[in-house]
């Protein structure tokens, strides 16, 4: 009995190791087969389809991009396999992928600062030649050029295409500054006329101003809750440094100087911390502390607050929902408070260990391309484009709940223009982004003062780029 | 003449050459320890192996050999020290509550007349679910705008309005009650289970005898549960101890970094900011504490049951 065990489990091993050679021998040269050039998608059969996949970003905007996707597939013969990442992981994976070269992803999508450490380590594959060869089709002079600029150049290549911004401006409650009692209360207590703030001093008056207990009036009526000046992303995620930069670059600052020095202690920089965590949290809703762009919407929407301080604009589909939610609500949007702002983008790059990059290049063209871009655009997606930016069609009253933003990123990315952060060209940029949030945060939740958490942030750069000197490529 | 046929004896019939039980429990085994050895034990000498090197995967990866400079480096680094007190701040008061609750829910189920299933499908239904799931769940619940909790409390017209997740005296408290939530059903099922199994001998002897229910609690049901006590204790430790998934879907090691434990550290250090050689340092001074704070919360255990077996 013992014996024919021993002789079950040696068969069993025997067979187990030659199906697995031969899975093996018959996977193998799929893997390694050389990039051809499809047939054409008419012709094309789904067997002939050459296999692409896509890391990108779950839950933002898939229905356009399945549209997209669809069309890709339909003018070529790709078949594109779109990996859904939470937001959250996505870096972690594409670099667990990039370090192991697994292939695993063709097309990665990566944050404006992640594309100098894709671009450092050779994760991802320069387009300079593909972009001169197709420059008819690629028309890479329509991008924005801000956006061409702090999201695909570093060190004198183009590393993709952008096809996504987030950059910011600000949106406010239109009906409570036309209010003539609101108007005439501000002129009293501050002695100028209420408007959407142009500056931090402002931004500071109003959102004071418009801060109310549940009782007290609002345009004349009782509020029924607590009714705050300001939503805030003060939570332990990214974005509370995006709120920040734009008040540092302003100040004149940046948190990399241009020969890489590490400035994020610098006094613009503990200005911005302590003008943030002192004169404007104070008159947001408590939650501030717990929340990123999402929640300060939900705020929005549920007439908790007068407007937000610098803010992602491509939100505004979200933000212009408050004129359903709250009786009597009219939203505005503007182009930032001084009218400097965070830029960004997240962009489409090939994978160096793509099996088959100029399928994955021709997607990336596609995606960041002009056709795609406008299918995006009339789906709500914030399109990284001028021309599409500027399309008559997009600035018309019923495209207004999707588009009303395309005006103001236009004026933006123009007043932005040299304005862009070191950070964006650092091989370190990455790191130094995600590990900011976090510290910044705690000083927003008072455990630390701005300067002890500026103090700790300094010191986290220094270990990570091994001095106090990060390396910066423009 | 008779001649006399001498049978020549038959040889014994050649014994079967079986396996011996040492060889064959060795048989037994071996899968299971291919499947370890893979999986625990390459994983972990590798570890130890990029712990002595300069190991940063987004900045050219694994590198040259740098000795103890990362053991020195992470033992003198105060966050790294932070995350211990706030993992050993959480483990403290976690263990004590839900050790606590889980006892007395037990003992409750126990002395219950009627209802003890449906009690206890009830009590199993937070372990039925992820962690990670259900902090995301909680995250809503502890909401100080939509949450539920500060809803309840409104109704109670209490002038209290806390901010579950976004007040630094309260970021710890609130993880403490979710994993309690979570997991003094299993710490109550285990000691129920224990209770039920113990013998009913001793304790109507003790009836007999008059004894009181405290002192019946104190010299025989205390006594006899101990074993399961200090199993489910000990394995309640080490799960707080490397508590990840909570953090990472509920707080975030907000607010601030005030629920930031060690495992979250080393999640961030390595799969955030890919320095492997910090984390798998972590990781293996992590290992090693678990080790022998487990070696010496068993031993007594350990002892007690060598004792029963050789008693048998």
């Amino acid at each position: 009995m013992k014996g024919n065990l021993w002789k079950s489990i040696c068969l069993f091993m025997i067979v187990a190791m030659l199906i697995s050679a031969c899975a093996t021998a018959t996977t193998a040269p799929a893997t390694v087969a050389p990039a051809t050039s499809a047939p054409a998608a008419a012709t094309c059969k789904d067997a002939d389809r050459v296999p692409i996949s896509w890391s990108t970003i779950a839950g933002f905007y898939t229905d356009a991009m399945t549209k997209i996707v669809s069309d890709f597939e339909a003018t070529h013969c790709v078949k594109v396999t779109v990996v859904n990442i939470d937001n959250s992981q996505l870096y972690d994976k594409q670099i667990i992928e990039a370090v192991g070269n697994t292939g695993a992803y063709d097309v990665f999508t990566m944050e404006t600062a992640e594309k100098a450490s894709f671009a450092e380590n050779n994760y991802i594959l320069p387009m300079d030649d593909y972009i001169n060869a197709n420059s008819a089709a690629v028309d890479y002079n329509d991008v924005a050029p801000i956006l061409a600029d702090i999201t695909t150049r570093y060190k004198g290549h183009i590393w993709g295409l952008p096809y996504y911004t987030y950059t910011q401006g600000q949106f406010f409650r239109q009906d409570l500054f036309d209010d003539p009692t609101e108007q005439a209360a501000f002129k009293a207590k501050y002695g100028y006329d209420l408007t959407p703030p142009q500056t931090w001093d402002q931004t500071h008056d109003v959102a004071e101003f418009f801060t109310r207990k549940a009782g007290e009036n609002l345009k004349g009526v009782p509020l029924t809750k607590d009714f705050y000046g300001i939503g805030l992303m003060a939570g332990p995620y990214q974005e509370i440094q995006d709120e920040l930069l734009g008040m540092i670059i302003w100040k004149g600052s940046d948190v990399l100087a241009n020969d890489g020095t590490i400035t994020v202690n610098d006094a613009a920089n503990e200005w911005a911390l302590d003008f943030y965590v002192n004169q404007l949290l104070p008159f947001a809703p408590p939650a501030a502390t717990t929340v990123t762009y999402d929640g300060v919407m939900n705020q929005m929407q549920d007439c908790q607050i007068a407007m937000t301080a610098n803010f992602f604009l491509d939100q505004w589909p979200n933000a212009v929902k408050t004129e359903q939610s709250c009786p009597g609500a009219v939203m505005g949007i503007g182009e930032g408070i001084e009218k400097t702002v965070y830029v960004g983008a997240f962009l489409l790059g090939v994978s160096s260990s793509s099996k088959h990059p100029k399928e994955a290049m021709d997607f990336v063209a596609y995606v960041g391309g002009k056709e795609a871009q406008t299918t995006f655009a009339s789906m709500g997606g914030s399109t990284t484009r001028i021309s599409v930016l500027s399309d008559p069609q997009f600035n018309t009253p019923e495209s207004r709940p999707f588009t009303a933003h395309f005006a103001v990123l236009l004026k933006v990315f123009q007043n932005m223009t040299g304005k862009n952060s070191n950070l964006f060209y650092s091989p370190f940029g990455a790191k130094l982004y995600n590990s900011e949030g976090l510290i910044e945060h705690k000083a927003a939740v008072h455990e630390v003062t701005p300067a002890e958490s500026l103090k700790e942030l300094y010191d986290t750069w220094v270990q990570y780029c091994g001095g106090t000197i990060c390396t910066v490529n423009r | 003449m008779e001649s006399a046929v001498i049978e020549k004896p038959k040889p014994a019939p050649k014994a079967k050459k079986t396996m011996s039980d040492k060889w064959y429990g060795g048989l037994l085994i071996t899968p299971a320890m291919v499947i370890i050895l893979i999986f625990a034990l390459i994983p972990l000498f590798y570890a130890v192996n990029v712990s002595f090197r300069h190991a940063d995967l987004t900045m050219g990866g694994i590198q040259g050999w740098v000795g103890l400079n990362n053991y020195r480096t992470v033992l003198h680094e105060a966050k790294f020290w932070a995350t211990v007190k706030t993992t050993l701040v959480f483990t403290c008061v976690a263990i004590i509550v839900e050790m606590s609750l889980g006892v007395l829910i037990a003992f409750l189920i126990y002395g219950a007349t009627w209802g003890k299933g449906l009690i206890r499908s009830l009590v199993i239904l937070p372990l039925a679910t992820a962690p990670a799931v259900t902090g995301l769940f909680w995250r809503y619940l502890y909401d100080t705008q939509f949450g539920p909790f500060n809803y309840f409390i409104s109704l109670l017209g209490l002038p209290w309005h806390p901010n579950w997740l976004g007040d630094i005296k309260l970021g710890m408290a609130s993880l403490i009650i979710f994993d309690t939530w979570l997991w003094v059903p299993f710490v109550a099922l285990i000691v129920l289970a224990g209770l039920q199994s113990l013998p009913k001998e001793p304790f109507e002897a003790a009836e007999l005898d008059g004894a009181s229910t405290f002192r019946v609690l104190r010299t025989l049901t205390a006594p006899m549960l101990g074993p399961v006590l200090t199993l489910v204790f000990i394995l309640r430790t080490i799960d707080l101890l490397r508590l990840y998934d909570s953090v990472a879907t509920l707080t975030r090691s907000g607010p601030g970094d005030t629920t930031e434990t060690m495992t979250y550290y080393l999640y961030r250090q390595g799969l955030v900011f890919f320095r492997m050689d910090y984390a798998s340092t972590m990781a293996l001074l992590f290992m090693f504490a678990v080790i022998v704070a487990s070696g010496f919360a068993l031993r007594p255990l350990l002892t007690r049951l060598a004792k029963r077996a050789g008693a048998r």
